[in-house]
């Protein structure tokens, strides 16, 4: 009676394994192709930095400050000024697609300016992208502040100015914010993935049967199975780190040991999700789709990776509760970006853990279960 | 080790799934050194009593032992005393003939020395020649199957299960397969095996025939075959380019023979000799008709499947052929 727990036999396992992804293209490309274009897709195809934005200038002034106040506005990169189209109306171009929005200089804002009183400039966006409209908004704030000092010298002061300075983020810039949760998305998919496939692959193929019909322990194949596959998101995850730090400029200011923990946490996590999801799903295909839909999904819409959580409905906002991924976004961003200690990091880092026991504990259980000669019932084996 | 004590006993065994019953309450025991056949149409429940015997499953109801162990109180130990081919191949298509070997043998935790030792011997017995460093998926299929068996015999079982090991494999490769599972008996092992082919039962020291879950017949190939058949069975055989239709209008009583066409031939079971020899007169001179031993497939329509077609109320003939064509 062998009831122990040999780790030679995981070890070999594990062995098998690591020969099974060197030698199987399709597990590398999951592995190295998904992350890159992924980060290629999010870093360069998908910007949310707003840059050049095309803004038609109407200068009906046409004085010094008038002039002024364009230059500045040019010289700041984020906007490229056109003339309106004579004989046009003046949104046609925002109609067209071709320009974001209009800025419009009235008669006497030169004359305002110079008379100490509040002088007005008329902006008229595109509503129909909100996004673009509200960074333009918010780079227009900070634009005005150095305008006026320019414009006016010392001398004017308006009776009430909001000073709004982005901390952590300075330039808003997109990669900063989205890196970071990226590499969340990556990781959750890949690991969720490629543990489903690797346990369904040997439903399909039936060497389980050849694993079951020697005296190796359930636990022993799930260690063996799944450590060659955490190692190999470990590495993939490095990359994206590398990727983010030296290609994008994000920086890190947080404890990377944090990170390690809360890597190893959430990975963890994933392995066991895609354990039970191996458990429903002993057919390559099927465990690919609900891989994608337990994964994926919530990764990616429910995270606040891309979507915040709190412009969701209250009850998709206490759904995310329990999705793994909304915390590890939410540390990842405290410690790329604001160098929050474990102090500030206590609540993502309590659930992450929660929700780690959890959910290790019921897929590790499901997957004994699933393979231990059980009494028949239920499902037919074999044919 | 008691010779004379069963090697496996199985002792009113019944496995459910559910409201399906895969084993109906079996019982019987295999000799040491027997080659013990197990015979039935797909969903007779042979690859679940497989499974039960290898530890695998653990069955609603009954016994099963092997060489004294019990299959359901101590699966670890049945692990080491059986080697289990199944109906798939099992060993990894992307691994090296010997990772697959060394892969096998670290789970059950065999010692290097041994592993080498053990390698030599069987791929002298299946007489496997490829190189070692070959990728198991590059083998020929009869090839797979030879390995497959050396991997289920790597840790010297007591008992062999082999399930279809021959399904999908070509005619001369299944009676160099057989020659293998000959030799093993010989040697002492106790080979449990499952197939669809009734020609290739006929190795089989004793048969048990199963249908819906039950034992419905067990005895050797030649006793299963004179029980089944007391009555004379003809062949007729109509000479090339004759009439059938001499044949077919016959249509004797059910009473005193039955004709089942056979390939070009006919077998006639004649159930009352003499109101047959009347019938018989009608056949030309230039037919000819003689008295033959019944093969595995007439025991096996007759056992199996003239009872399920009646039951169903469907001609018998064409329901045997549709089996056939399964089979083949």
């Amino acid at each position: 009676m062998s009831r122990r727990f040999y780790p030679s036999r995981a070890l070999s396992i594990a062995h098998k394994e690591v020969r099974h992804i060197t030698r199987d293209p399709f597990t590398l490309a999951w592995a190295f192709g998904l992350p890159v274009i992924m980060v290629l897709f999010f870093g360069y195809v998908i910007d949310f930095n707003v840059r050049e934005v095309r803004l038609v200038a109407a200068d009906r002034d046409a004085t010094r400050a008038s002039r002024e106040l364009l230059t500045i506005l040019r010289a700041s990169g984020y906007f490229r000024l056109l003339p309106p189209v004579p004989g046009q109306e003046i949104q046609t171009g925002m109609v067209q697609e071709k320009t974001k929005g209009v800025l419009i200089i009235e008669p006497g804002f030169g004359k305002d300016l110079g008379a100490g009183r509040p002088a007005q400039v008329q902006v008229l966006l595109d509503g129909a992208d909100n996004s673009t409209s509200g960074l333009i908004l918010s780079y227009l704030g900070g634009i005005q502040q150095a305008a006026a000092a320019r414009l006016s010298g010392a001398a004017a002061r308006a009776p009430l100015t909001f000073s709004t300075r982005y901390l952590f983020n300075p330039e808003l810039n997109s990669h900063w914010f989205v890196i970071p949760g990226l590499a969340v998305v990556v990781m959750g998919i890949l690991s969720i993935i490629l543990t489903a496939l690797t346990v369904a692959r040997e439903w399909e193929t039936g060497s389980m049967e050849l694993l079951l019909s020697t005296p190796v322990r359930p636990l022993e194949i799930i260690l063996g199975k799944l450590a060659p596959y955490l190692g190999l998101v470990l590495i993939t995850v490095g990359l994206i780190y590398l990727v983010a730090r030296l290609q994008f400029g994000v920086p890190f200011r947080g404890s990377h040991l944090l990170y390690l923990l809360g890597v190893i946490l959430f990975l963890t996590l994933c392995l066991a999700q895609g354990l039970l999801i191996s458990v429903a799903a002993r057919q390559q295909t099927l465990a690919v789709q609900l891989s994608f839909i337990a994964g994926l999904l919530p990764a990616l819409l429910m995270s606040g990776f891309i979507f915040p959580i709190e412009s969701m409905p209250a009850f998709f906002q206490y759904l995310t509760f329990v999705l793994p991924p909304r915390w590890f976004v939410a540390m990842s961003r405290g410690l790329f970006l604001k160098g929050a200690g474990v102090f500030e990091l206590a609540l993502p880092l309590g659930m992450l853990t929660m929700l780690n026991l959890l959910i290790v504990a019921g897929a590790l259980r499901a997957f004994k279960t699933d393979l231990e000669p059980r009494r028949a019932k239920g499902r037919t084996e074999g044919k | 080790m008691n010779s004379a004590a069963p090697a496996v006993t199985v002792e009113h065994l019944t496995v459910r799934f559910g409201a399906f019953t895969a084993v109906d309450d079996i019982s019987f025991s295999v000799r040491p050194g027997e080659i013990f056949g197990f015979l039935g149409a797909n969903g007779a429940g042979k690859t679940t009593t497989i499974r039960v015997l290898c530890g695998l499953l653990v069955p609603t109801s009954g016994e099963a032992c092997l060489a004294g162990t019990s299959c359901t109180d101590q699966p670890q130990a049945i692990k080491n005393k059986v080697g289990y081919m199944s109906q798939r191949f099992t060993l990894y298509g992307d691994l090296s003939v010997a990772e697959n070997l060394a892969f096998t043998a670290s789970l059950r935790k065999l010692p290097d020395a041994l592993l080498r030792q053990r390698t030599r011997a069987l791929f002298e017995f299946v007489n496997f020649t490829f190189p070692v460093t070959t990728r198991v998926s590059d083998l020929p299929g009869g090839v797979k199957q030879q390995l497959a068996l050396a991997a289920a015999l790597l840790h010297d079982p007591e008992i062999v299960f082999l399930d279809e090991p021959t399904a999908g494999v070509a005619p001369a490769v299944r009676a160099r397969f057989w020659e293998l599972i000959r030799k093993l008996a010989r040697s002492g092992k106790t080979i449990f095996v499952t197939t669809h082919y009734l020609d290739e039962a006929e190795n089989c020291h004793r048969i048990a025939l199963m249908r819906d879950g039950q034992i419905i017949a067990l005895d050797t190939p030649a006793q299963l075959k004179s029980k089944t058949f007391p009555e004379t069975l003809l062949e007729i055989d109509p000479p090339l380019g004759a009439s059938r239709t001499v044949i077919e209008q016959l249509r004797p009583d059910p009473k005193v023979a039955r004709i089942q066409p056979y390939g070009r031939r006919y077998h006639v079971l004649v159930l009352d000799p003499r109101a047959w020899k009347t019938t018989a007169r009608q056949i030309p001179k230039t037919f000819r008709m003689r008295p033959i031993q019944p093969s595995l497939e007439d025991v096996f329509i007759r056992l199996v499947e003239q009872p399920a077609a009646a039951a169903e109320n469907r001609p018998v003939g064409r329901r045997a052929a549709r089996s056939r064509g399964r089979r083949s």
